[in-house]
């Protein structure tokens, strides 16, 4: 199992749940198609059109930022926490 | 007013419909405000999407829905419908998105459009990096057009400072396969095949920032405004001037005149009288504020040949800006005018710019305002 939790902001998709358990993903892309699949608008709030993470949202796999690892192609194992988050952005 | 087709659409319903609503996006939410007829008194309500960019929001007078090009700066860009005038809104189900494989993706929809009165569901956005989509039901879900995304010359278009961003989509009914578009830094386009192929139409369009002072492509035009009664006359706000077609953008004619400068970014068109228009002239290029500091909007009666300011009930000293789509008309009679500012005053006119008063004041700054009869 792979639990996702999620950013506050992004729980007005997923009815308020704050935390998703995926039975399996392959990879972060992987995870991405599954969460849109099952809480439509949610995938494309993390990734662009492109499957791109976007650039004011970071996703740690355990702790590391997938984009210190090999971003959407970050490998996933049974077990893993990931958590998506806005980075610091705006004004 | 940018379309001629929503404005004789919305001029039909202002003859059933005695209330106006006037849409305000701005960087932190969008606003509406309602009147009646006399346009006096304004009831607002909003801001909805707290916090987020809301660079257009449109009414389609065909089922009275509100469309909104919402912005997170984290979460990417949609649009979002909705049927009671803002109080609750859809997000739509496939948004506006750029095929895999196409290298581009959706950074923000500037400019929303409902389609033509005999293509119920038809609506357009146009989006950054410039292209344009159409939606056959409503605006729930988008197909990205083809031929501007695979146009031959898209590898040369640079954007302006706004992003590479179709703005401006005009509808005709009197020739429903036409179109015209207009792109920041690109120029204006046309199709008169239902959008299979676009032509280039810049001809005698000044682009004193390219080696070639007058390319084929390249301008930076910044608005285009039709009245549906004379529908090849379109007036133009450039970067680099101020220009008038006669006919339908094959040809445009210099026509800042007296205007105290030829920089400026919205341009709007009196619904009544097809030579009157409203522009809002800036210092230039590097200097974009009011020129001596005195905000006015200046009028034209004449299609242009002289110009005459419109500033009763503005501000006598004040750097007020208003971006492209921050100033539309209405289709009452006489014509009402309406301006945001960048620093969140919104104005409006009952009377075609004689006279100016406050709708609201400490809004945050004005991306786009729309008017519509509901």
């Amino acid at each position: 199992m792979i639990r996702v939790h999620l950013s506050g902001q992004l729980q007005d998709v997923t009815g308020g749940m704050g935390e998703v358990d995926l039975d399996s993903a392959a990879d972060l892309e992987a995870m991405v198609t599954e969460l849109e699949s099952s809480y439509p608008g949610l995938g494309r709030r993390i990734v662009d059109d492109q499957g791109k993470i976007r650039t004011y949202v970071n996703v740690f796999v355990n702790k590391e930022n997938s984009k210190e690892l090999d971003r959407e192609r970050t490998k996933l194992r049974d077990g893993d926490v990931v958590h998506v988050l806005p980075s610091v952005a705006g004004g | 007013m940018s379309s001629p087709r929503s404005q004789e659409a919305r001029g039909q319903l202002a003859k059933k419909r005695n209330r106006i609503a006037l849409m305000v996006g701005t960087k932190k939410g969008a606003f509406v405000f309602t009147t009646d007829s006399g346009r006096k008194r304004w009831k607002s309500s909003g801001p909805y999407f707290r916090g987020r960019e809301i660079y257009h929001v449109n009414y389609d007078g065909r089922n009275g829905t509100m469309l909104a090009s919402v912005i997170s700066n984290h979460w990417g860009p949609t649009v979002a419908i909705s049927k009671d005038l803002g109080a609750t809104w859809t997000e739509s189900k496939t948004p506006p998105k750029f095929p895999k494989g196409s290298g581009l993706s959706v950074e923000r929809v500037w400019h929303i459009e409902p389609g033509l009165e005999d293509e119920p569901g038809v609506v357009y956005a146009g989006v950054a990096p410039a292209c344009l989509f159409r939606s056959e039901d409503g605006g729930r879900s988008w197909e990205v057009n083809g031929a501007l995304m695979n146009h031959k010359t898209r590898k040369k278009w640079n954007p302006g400072a706004g992003g590479l961003c179709l703005h401006t989509i005009l509808l005709y009914p009197h020739k429903p396969k036409r179109m015209h578009i207009a792109i920041s830094a690109v120029g204006t386009l046309m199709t008169d095949d239902d959008g299979r192929s676009w032509k280039f139409l810049n001809k005698n369009v000044l682009a004193d920032f390219q080696p070639d002072k007058y390319p084929e492509y390249g301008q930076c035009v910044h608005k285009l405004a039709v009245n549906p009664s004379r529908p090849d006359v379109i007036f133009h706000q450039n970067h680099c001037g101020v220009y008038r077609s006669d006919d339908a953008g094959e040809n445009w004619v210099d026509i800042r005149n007296n205007l105290p400068s030829r920089f400026g970014f919205p341009v709007a068109a009196d619904f009544n009288d097809p030579r009157r228009a409203y522009v809002v002239p800036l210092e230039g290029d590097f200097a974009r504020v009011p020129p001596n500091g005195h905000f006015a909007v200046w009028g034209t009666d004449n299609s242009g040949k002289e110009w005459f300011k419109l500033d009763d009930g503005l501000p006598t000293k004040s750097y007020f800006t208003v971006l492209r789509d921050g100033m539309t008309t209405d289709k009452e009679d006489p014509c009402g005018v309406y301006l945001g500012t960048t620093t969140g005053q919104l104005y409006s006119s009952p009377n075609h710019g004689n006279h100016w008063s406050m709708v609201a004041d400490g809004l945050p700054p004005i991306l786009s305002v729309s008017v519509s009869a509901i």
